[in-house]
C-alpha cells in the first residue's frame, strides 16, 4: 500500500511543501530512501525504526521505499522524522480508518518515540496556510510559537504514540488555542534613558535618530555610556505591530534564536562581536542558509561597538543591506533574500588612546595614527550613518536641566508623534520614515527656503560633502522640522542637521 | 641653463660631495673665490680636509663634470631652481644668520623668496582650536607676509591651509625637494608647489635624517620677520625653531594656553622668557606698525550673539552648559553653534565644547 504525508522543507524564509511517499512491497527487507534526502534525513530511518518500536508499534520488515517529492530540491535536517514514521504507518496499515490527507506533520523524533521541536516552525506554518493547509501536527515544544497564527487547527504533540491515537481517534489531541498578541514594553525594564546620567547631545541624537530611522554613530572616550545609550534605543523605538512581530519572529525562527515567548515582542537589539564574521553578519551557511545578524535585528537596532575594531570586508557588506533594507544570499544551494532594516547604531572612540576632545584628559595620540584609526572605517560606511554624536565625560552636578533625566518614555511619545507625522505624509509612497525617502520625496517634501539652501551650499562647500551626505542632511533637518511639528524644513533645521556630521568638520 | 663658475662650485659642492657644512664654508673660505674652487678643487681639498679628517675624495675634472650636469638635468626635468649665497634674490634676512645655507634649492614660485615673510610654527599634537585659529591667522597675515612653515600635521598644517589659497607660502622641508614627509601629506607637498614654494637645504633625493630637522628650523626662524609658535610642548620642536627666533633677534610670538594643558606648556614658558602673547593676527599686524584692517561686521541673528558674547566671556564651554546659561534649548543651541562655526565666529574643541574664535 502507498501511503502520501505531507511536510514542508525549509528554504530560506519560505516553507516548501514536501510529500512523503512510502511504498510497503512484499521481499527482502530493505529501506530506501530517494528524492534528495541529505544525511540528516537518511539517519532518521534509525530514530523512526526505534520511535516506533518504543511507541507500541511495527516496524515492517518488509521492502520500504520512501520517496520525497519534488525530488529536485534537497531534503535537510531532521524535521521529516514524524512525516516518514507517519506515512511508514499508513503505509503498513496500523493507522486503519485515519484521515491524514491534508495535515501537516512536522518534528523530530527522539528515539523513545518523543517529539523535539524544529526551526523554523512559524514561516513554515505561515506558507502552508496560504496555500491551502489548515490542519498541522507539531512538536509540543514549538506550541508558544504557532499560538500565534490563526485560522488554522493546529495539533501540538508530545510523543509518536500520542500522533497516533490522535489519528486513530481513541485521544483526539485539543487544538492550540489562537492567542492574543500583546506588544511588550522592550527591553527588560533596566534599560531606560532616565538612567542616562547627563548626555544632553547624544539624547537629542537618539530621539531624532528614532523619529525618522536614521542611523546613529556615537563617538566618546571609554566608560561614557555609549553602550547604555544605545541600549535605551529599542525603549525608544515604536511598538511593535502584529505584522511586523510575525516577520521578525519568523526570521527568529528560522535562525534558531526564538525565546520563551514564542514570537517576538519587542524590537530586536542585537550586539555582534567585533570579530564576526561577514557571514555571520549576512548571513550564509554550507546548503542551508541561515539568516545573519543583519537579518536578526531586522525591525530592530543593530549596535556595533568599537565600530573600527570590526573586520572591513564585514563593514562594508553593510552598505549594499543599509540602503535597500534587505540582503540577498546566493550559495551552491540556492539564493535567498532575507529582510534587513535595521536601524545601525555604532559607537568607537575618537583615537586610539580615547582622549581626544576630553575635556580634562591629555590624548597622546599623533595626527597619523588618529587617521589610521579612524580609516578603519571607511568613508561610504560613515555617509551612510546620518547622525554623528559625541559622547563626552563630562559632570553635569551644575546642570539642573530637566531635559538631563527624561525617561525613555517621554522622548518615545515625541518620536511617535514625528513618526505619525511621517506615515500621513508618506501614505501611498511605500516607504514609513524619512530615512526611506529617495530623491522624488525629498524634492517633494523637503522643499527649502533660500536661506536653507544657502547654508546647505556653505556646508558643502566647508565640509567637502558627498552629493549622498547632501541628500542625507536634507532627510535629517525633515526630521528635526518633523519633531518641531513644522511643516516647512526652516533654516534652524537645516543646522542642526549640519552639527550631526561632526566627522566631516574633523 | 647658464651658470657661471661660482654658482657651479656652490651647486656642485652642496649637492654632489660628501661633506658636511663646516667643511664647506671652510673649502669656501680656502678658495676666497668659489670660481677657484671649481677649477682647482684638488688643491683646496687636500688642504682643508686632509687636515681635519682621513678621507679620500675622487674629485677628478671628468666626473665633477659628470655629476654636476647630472644635477642640472634632474633639476631641469622636475622644474627645480637653485638660490646659492651669491645669488641676487637670496633672502636678505637669511643672509643675517649665523649659518646661513649655502644653497637652497626651490620649487614653486620663486618670486616669494624677496618678500616679507613670517614664520608660523606648531606641534602635530595642536588641538582642535588653536588649529582653527592657526588657520585664521595665517590667513589674515598672509595678505601682508608670505607664511613660512614645515609640512608636519598639527599646526603647520593650520597654517598651510591658511595661507594656500593666497599662494603667500613657503614650506621647508627638511629633507631632499623629491621626499616627503610625512608621507600622507604628499597631495598637500604638491598643492604648495603649485600655489606656493617649496624649500630644502638638501640634496633632490636626500632621506630625512633627525638632526636636520633642527637644520631646518633654522632656516623658518631665518627666513622670517618673526615667528608665531600656535602650539609646543615643554619639549617640542617648535621651541627650536622659537630659540633660533629669538637667537636672531627677531620678534616671538606664541598662543597663550590653559594651565595644565600639555598641548601649550611650551607656548606659556615662552611667554614667561617674554615672548609677545598673541590671540590673533591683529596682535601680530600690530608688532610691525601695521594697521589691522577693519573687521566685517558679521551677520548674527538675536540668539547667536547671545551665545557668541557667552563664549567669548567665558572660553571654552560645553553645549549643555551654554545651553543652561543662555536659556536656549539644548537642541537649539546646536543648530546656533553650528551656524557660528560656519561663519567662522566659533570652532568646536571636542568633547561637545566650543570656543569662539
Amino acid at each position: 500500500m502507498i501511503a502520501k504525508i505531507v511536510c514542508y522543507a525549509l528554504n530560506g524564509l519560505e516553507g516548501v511543501p514536501v510529500e512523503v511517499e512510502t511504498d510497503v512491497n512484499k521481499g527482502v527487507p530493505a529501506y530506501e530512501m530517494v528524492g534528495l534526502p541529505d544525511t540528516a534525513v537518511k539517519e532518521s530511518k534509525e530514530r523512526v525504526r526505534s520511535a516506533l518500536k518504543n511507541s507500541g508499534m511495527l516496524f515492517p520488515m518488509n521492502k520500504i521505499t520512501i520517496n520525497f517529492a519534488p525530488a529536485d530540491i534537497k531534503k535537510e535536517g531532521a524535521s521529516f522524522d514524524l512525516a516518514i514514521a507517519v506515512s511508514l504507518l499508513k503505509a503498513s496499515e496500523q493507522l486503519l480508518g485515519a484521515d491524514v490527507g491534508g495535515t501537516v506533520f512536522l518534528g523530530e523524533l527522539a528515539l523513545n518515540g518523543d517529539l523535539r521541536p524544529v526551526n523554523g516552525l512559524l514561516p513554515i506554518l505561515i506558507s502552508a496556510k496560504g496555500q491551502g493547509f489548515t490542519k498541522f501536527v507539531i512538536p509540543a515544544a514549538n506550541a508558544q510559537e504557532a499560538r500565534f497564527m490563526g485560522g488554522a487547527e493546529i495539533y501540538p504533540a508530545t510523543s509518536l504514540a500520542e500522533v497516533v491515537k490522535h489519528l486513530v481517534g481513541t485521544e483526539p489531541i485539543p487544538p492550540l488555542e489562537t492567542a492574543e498578541y500583546v506588544v511588550s514594553a522592550g527591553g527588560n525594564g533596566s534599560a531606560d534613558l532616565k538612567f542616562v546620567k547627563g548626555q544632553p547631545m547624544a539624547r537629542r541624537a537618539l530621539e531624532i535618530a528614532v523619529a525618522g530611522g536614521h542611523n546613529l554613530l556615537m563617538v566618546g572616550p571609554p566608560g561614557t555610556g555609549k553602550t547604555m545609550i544605545a541600549r535605551c534605543l529599542p525603549t525608544v523605538m515604536p511598538d511593535l505591530s502584529f505584522e511586523e512581530a510575525l516577520e521578525i519572529t519568523k526570521i527568529h525562527s528560522v535562525a534558531g534564536v526564538l525565546g520563551e515567548e514564542g514570537i517576538v515582542n519587542s524590537r530586536p537589539f542585537r550586539t555582534p562581536h567585533h570579530t564576526a564574521t561577514t557571514v555571520s553578519m549576512c548571513g550564509g551557511g554550507n546548503r542551508i542558509v541561515h539568516p545573519g545578524e543583519i537579518s536578526l535585528a531586522h525591525g530592530g537596532v543593530l549596535f556595533l561597538d568599537e565600530l573600527p575594531e570590526y573586520k572591513r570586508s564585514t563593514l562594508e557588506a553593510l552598505r549594499q543591506p543599509l540602503e535597500d533594507g534587505k540582503i540577498t544570499v546566493s550559495r551552491a544551494g540556492g539564493t535567498f533574500t532575507f529582510p534587513a532594516r535595521f536601524m545601525l547604531c555604532a559607537s568607537m572612540n575618537p583615537c586610539p588612546c580615547g582622549n581626544y576632545g576630553s575635556a580634562n584628559l591629555v590624548c597622546n595620540c599623533t595626527p597619523s595614527e588618529i587617521r589610521r584609526y579612524r580609516k578603519k572605517v571607511s568613508g561610504p560606511l560613515l555617509d551612510r550613518i546620518d547622525l554623528q554624536v559625541e559622547v563626552d565625560n563630562i559632570t553635569y552636578d551644575a546642570l539642573t536641566s530637566s531635559e538631563l533625566q527624561e525617561s525613555s518614555a517621554a522622548v518615545k511619545e515625541r518620536a511617535d508623534a514625528a513618526r505619525n507625522i511621517q506615515r500621513n505624509r508618506f501614505e501611498g509612497y511605500g516607504i514609513h520614515t524619512n530615512a526611506e525617502m529617495g530623491e522624488r520625496e525629498i524634492t517633494a517634501f523637503c522643499a527649502l527656503s533660500e536661506e536653507g539652501d544657502k547654508i546647505l551650499r556653505a556646508a558643502f562647500e566647508k565640509m567637502k560633502l558627498s552629493a549622498r551626505a547632501r541628500a542625507r542632511i536634507i532627510k535629517v533637518a525633515r526630521t528635526i522640522a518633523d519633531l518641531d511639528a513644522s511643516e516647512n524644513v526652516l533654516p534652524k533645521h537645516v543646522y542642526e542637521a549640519v552639527s550631526y556630521r561632526i566627522y566631516d568638520k574633523m | 641653463m647658464k651658470l657661471t663658475e661660482e654658482e657651479k662650485a656652490f651647486i656642485w659642492l652642496c649637492s654632489c660631495t660628501d661633506t658636511d657644512y663646516r667643511t664647506r664654508v671652510l673649502l669656501l673660505q680656502a678658495a676666497k673665490n668659489p670660481a677657484n674652487l671649481w677649477r682647482n678643487p684638488e688643491k683646496f681639498f687636500r688642504e682643508v680636509i686632509n687636515g681635519r679628517e682621513n678621507r679620500v675624495y675622487n674629485i677628478d675634472r671628468v666626473s665633477r663634470e659628470r655629476d654636476l650636469n647630472a644635477v642640472l638635468l634632474a633639476a631641469e626635468e622636475r622644474g627645480y631652481f637653485f638660490v646659492s649665497l651669491l645669488s641676487d634674490d637670496y633672502p636678505t634676512e637669511l643672509k643675517e644668520i649665523s649659518a646661513p645655507p649655502l644653497l637652497l634649492f626651490g620649487a614653486g614660485n620663486r618670486e616669494l623668496l624677496g618678500r616679507e615673510k613670517f614664520c608660523i610654527v606648531g606641534s602635530r599634537l595642536t588641538p582642535p582650536w588653536a588649529e582653527k585659529q592657526a588657520r585664521a591667522v595665517s590667513e589674515a597675515l598672509s595678505e601682508r607676509f608670505v607664511i613660512v612653515t614645515g609640512l608636519a600635521e598639527g599646526g603647520d598644517s593650520a597654517a598651510i591651509a591658511g595661507a594656500l589659497e593666497s599662494g603667500n607660502l613657503i614650506c621647508v622641508l627638511p629633507n631632499g625637494l623629491n621626499v616627503c614627509y610625512p608621507a600622507g601629506q604628499l597631495s598637500v607637498k604638491e598643492r604648495v608647489r603649485k600655489k606656493g614654494l617649496l624649500l630644502s637645504e638638501y640634496p633632490f633625493d636626500e632621506p630625512l635624517k633627525r638632526f636636520y630637522f633642527h637644520a631646518r628650523n633654522r632656516i623658518l626662524a631665518g627666513l622670517a620677520k618673526g615667528t608665531l609658535v600656535v602650539s609646543a610642548g615643554e619639549r617640542s620642536g617648535a621651541l627650536i625653531t622659537a630659540n633660533y627666533t629669538a637667537d636672531y633677534g627677531r620678534d616671538l610670538y606664541a598662543f597663550p594656553y590653559n594651565l595644565g594643558v600639555s598641548q601649550g606648556a611650551g607656548c606659556n614658558a615662552l611667554i614667561k622668557k617674554g615672548a609677545y602673547l598673541a590671540t590673533g593676527a591683529d596682535d601680530i599686524f600690530l608688532g610691525f606698525g601695521i594697521r589691522p584692517r577693519e573687521k566685517k561686521q558679521e551677520d548674527v541673528t538675536e540668539e547667536e550673539a547671545r551665545v557668541l558674547a557667552l563664549l567669548r566671556e567665558e572660553g571654552e564651554l560645553h553645549v549643555a552648559v551654554i545651553a543652561e546659561r543662555t536659556g536656549i534649548a539644548i537642541y537649539a543651541v546646536t543648530a546656533v553653534l553650528s551656524a557660528l562655526e560656519m561663519k567662522n565666529l566659533a570652532a568646536k574643541a571636542g568633547g561637545n565644547r566650543y570656543c569662539a574664535i
